[in-house]
């Protein structure tokens, strides 16, 4: 018990009384005890996850082995499973997408963040691109099924079969389903997060370089191309690479006009496949321990594959402006 | 046939009362008794295929007996089966009779009970502009042909062959298949391979195979809207799906060498001429018969001969046996052909086999 003064001891006294203090901090301990196993909660979701898509998915993992990526048979009737072609059809469709979307989701990104004379225009801009990113994907798909498909097929396909003929990519028939069509569908569907993602990034680029180029004489264009878009570099790929997460795992829209073909083909015309599709069409019927197998192989990797390039963006956004702008 | 169906129910009536499963109540309009089967509710899941048949008439069921309700869950043959096994179901649906594998994981082969509840016939469903509904004529082999992607425009010799008078343009074919595992498919890549040793020893037969050609899409309604909306379009189709939506489709040529157009009446026929038709012997397709629709398949139900809970499963086999039977009228609303008489015996005398506690919980005599 120390000893000291009257005021001394006012002062050292608690703020609260002992027993309340005790329950206090009781109850922060069950707090921080219920935020916790709320987090853990997550990781183990996560993991469960993974490891539910393991272990159906063994069959095929033992029997096909790292060979399941390089095969391009997917052939039911004789339990012969490869996932190169959903695996290709994937990865094209995706970059598609992201050719696509990422000049004009850019160019809108830039028109919010930068442009101040049409100021006036940006609401609804903004407005759009919410909307854009509220339709459900199956309505997108049934849009595409119904009035892209016919557009590409007659107009899109041919123009591009007479204007670039000469590159494989824009050889062959086309019936408007396709990769072509699938990836006009993901530009569509990924636009609203490049957007939304790239103008938090360029809001994010400090105002004094803004003002320093523009004080040295740069022009608006001269800014944005040489200080701008340098800065924001590392944001805007990883707002790119959430896009290309999202475009990975679409799954309704994009089996609606793929034309779900197990094949790899030059051709941007051609019917394809991709890993979401797949599961999509083929999970109800099947039976047996090496296709349900593959079907859950090809989720594991689906999965790994998208959370690996989720990882890397959130990693890019983080390091660029300190903050998630994905959650803001 | 309506005669045997009130000798039935008469039979029914009494041999039920007999044994106490069922209580017997007489219908007032008719004056003819009826089996009321016990309050139950019922679930089953499985193929979507013969789903709007199933919800028809388990509607009309349940209007006629409020106690009973059925919830029947389309989800397709191979969730259906597994329910199945893991008895999360009372029954379940397929479009083809569990495998060997899939009844020994169910317990066995013994332990099973397999009726066929309905017909499907499919269509060849096309998109040729100035080539209306019924013009074309399809034989074994060009459809083979153009399956396997050996026909490839539409004025080839093979095809112009069989259709003279029809000027068919010089035109690429699409094919345009399932993508989605489906009975459906099944039934069509049987047919395929009961007619075409290349398409047995090529893609061969299953609920989704290998397709040398075309372009898949997702459910009867995808391929329907697809071959609709693309010139020089063709694919397989429930007829159903034809009707419903107007679409052309071609004569087959069956194997009697009659060119006939799918319908609910030649599926019957094709299914008489199977009178032995089991669950493990149940192809029916390019069947003999001048009227034999050539693409046609059954769709099969199961639940399990043991049942544990013995009101449960009272009202089961007396659903069952009321689909089979008086219940087929409900097909046709849904373009699902009706069972033919042996095939209705055939499985009335499985459900009879279906027992609780040792006791059989259906006992009518079988139909003559």
């Amino acid at each position: 018990m120390s000893r000291g003064t009257a005021a001394e001891r006012v002062v050292r006294a608690p703020l609260v009384a002992p027993g309340r203090q005790r329950r206090f901090l009781s109850g922060d301990r069950i707090f921080q005890g219920l935020a916790l196993a709320s987090a853990a909660m997550i990781l183990l979701i996560a993991l469960i996850f993974v490891v539910a898509l393991f272990i159906p998915a063994l069959p095929a993992i033992r029997r096909f082995g790292l060979a399941f990526f390089v095969t391009r048979t997917w052939d039911p009737v004789r339990q012969n499973f490869g996932a190169l072609p959903a695996l290709y059809g994937t990865l094209v469709t995706s970059a598609i997408g992201l050719v696509i979307a990422f000049p004009v989701g850019l160019g809108s990104a830039l028109f919010l963040a930068e442009e101040a004379r049409l100021g006036f225009l940006r609401g609804p801009l903004s407005f759009a691109v919410e909307l854009l990113a509220g339709i459900p994907s199956v309505v997108i798909g049934l849009w595409a099924f119904f009035i892209l498909t016919p557009l590409m097929r007659d107009n899109v396909d041919p123009f591009l079969r007479s204007t670039f003929g000469f590159v494989p990519l824009f050889q062959g028939t086309a019936n408007g389903y396709g990769y072509l069509t699938a990836g006009v569908v993901l530009a569509i569907m990924v636009l609203p997060i490049m957007i939304a993602l790239s103008r938090d990034v360029l809001r994010a680029v400090p105002r004094a370089l803004r003002e320093a180029s523009l004080a040295l004489g740069a022009t608006k264009a001269e800014t944005i191309w040489s200080v701008i878009l340098p800065y924001a570099r590392v944001g805007i790929t990883g707002a790119v690479l959430l896009s290309l997460g999202r475009a990975l795992g679409e799954t309704i829209a994009v089996t609606m006009v793929i034309g779900n073909r197990p094949v790899i083909s030059a051709s941007l015309f051609s019917s394809g496949y991709t890993l979401p599709s797949v599961l999509a069409n083929e999970f109800t019927e099947a039976v047996g321990p090496l296709y349900q197998g593959s079907l859950f192989y090809l989720g594991l990797v689906l999965v790994l594959i998208t959370i690996a390039v989720n990882v890397l963006a959130r990693l890019l956004i983080w390091r660029f402006s300190g903050s998630d702008p994905a959650s803001a | 046939m309506k005669r045997v169906l009130i000798a039935l129910s008469l039979g029914a009536t009494v041999l039920l009362a007999a044994c106490g499963g069922s209580s017997v109540a007489t219908n007032p309009s008719t004056g003819a008794p009826a089996i009321t089967p016990p309050a139950a509710q019922l679930t089953g899941a499985g193929a979507t295929f013969p789903a709007p048949f199933y919800s028809a008439a388990f509607y009309a069921y349940n209007q006629k007996y409020s106690q009973v309700t059925v919830n029947y869950q389309s989800v397709g043959s191979g969730a259906g089966i597994q329910q199945l096994t893991k008895k999360t179901v009372d029954f379940g649906a397929s479009d083809v009779p569990m495998s060997a594998t899939e009844l020994a994981a169910a317990g066995g082969a013994d332990t099973v009970v397999q009726i066929a509840t309905t017909l499907g016939t499919e269509s060849l469903a096309y998109n040729l502009q100035g080539v209306s509904n019924g013009q074309l004529k399809l034989t074994a082999d060009t459809i083979a042909g153009i399956f396997l992607g050996k026909i490839k425009k539409w004025n080839d010799p093979a095809l112009t062959a069989d259709n003279g008078g029809v000027s068919l343009p010089d035109q690429a074919i699409t094919v345009v298949h399932r993508s989605d595992g489906s009975g459906t498919t099944y039934i069509f890549t049987d047919y395929l391979s009961n007619v075409s040793a290349d398409w047995k020893s090529g893609p061969g037969k299953g609920k989704s195979v290998n397709w040398p050609v075309g372009q898949g899409a997702k459910g009867n309604e995808a391929v329907a809207t697809t071959i609709k909306q693309t010139p020089g379009a063709i694919g397989y189709v429930e007829l159903a799906y034809v009707l419903q939506t107007n679409m052309t489709q071609a004569a087959l040529k069956n194997k009697d060498g009659n060119f006939v157009i799918p319908s609910e009446a030649g599926a019957t026929a094709a299914a008489k001429q199977f009178p032995d038709v089991t669950p493990s012997q149940f192809s029916i397709v390019n069947a003999p018969g001048k009227d034999s629709a050539p693409i046609t398949g059954f769709s099969w139900l199961m639940l399990y001969k043991d049942q544990a809970d013995k009101t449960k499963g009272t009202a089961l086999v007396d659903l069952l046996d009321w689909l089979v039977s008086d219940g087929q009228q409900y097909g046709s609303n849904t373009h699902y052909a009706k069972l033919p008489s042996n095939i209705v015996k055939n499985d009335i005398i499985s459900l009879k086999t279906v027992t609780s506690a040792g006791s059989a919980l259906l006992t009518v005599p079988s139909p003559s």
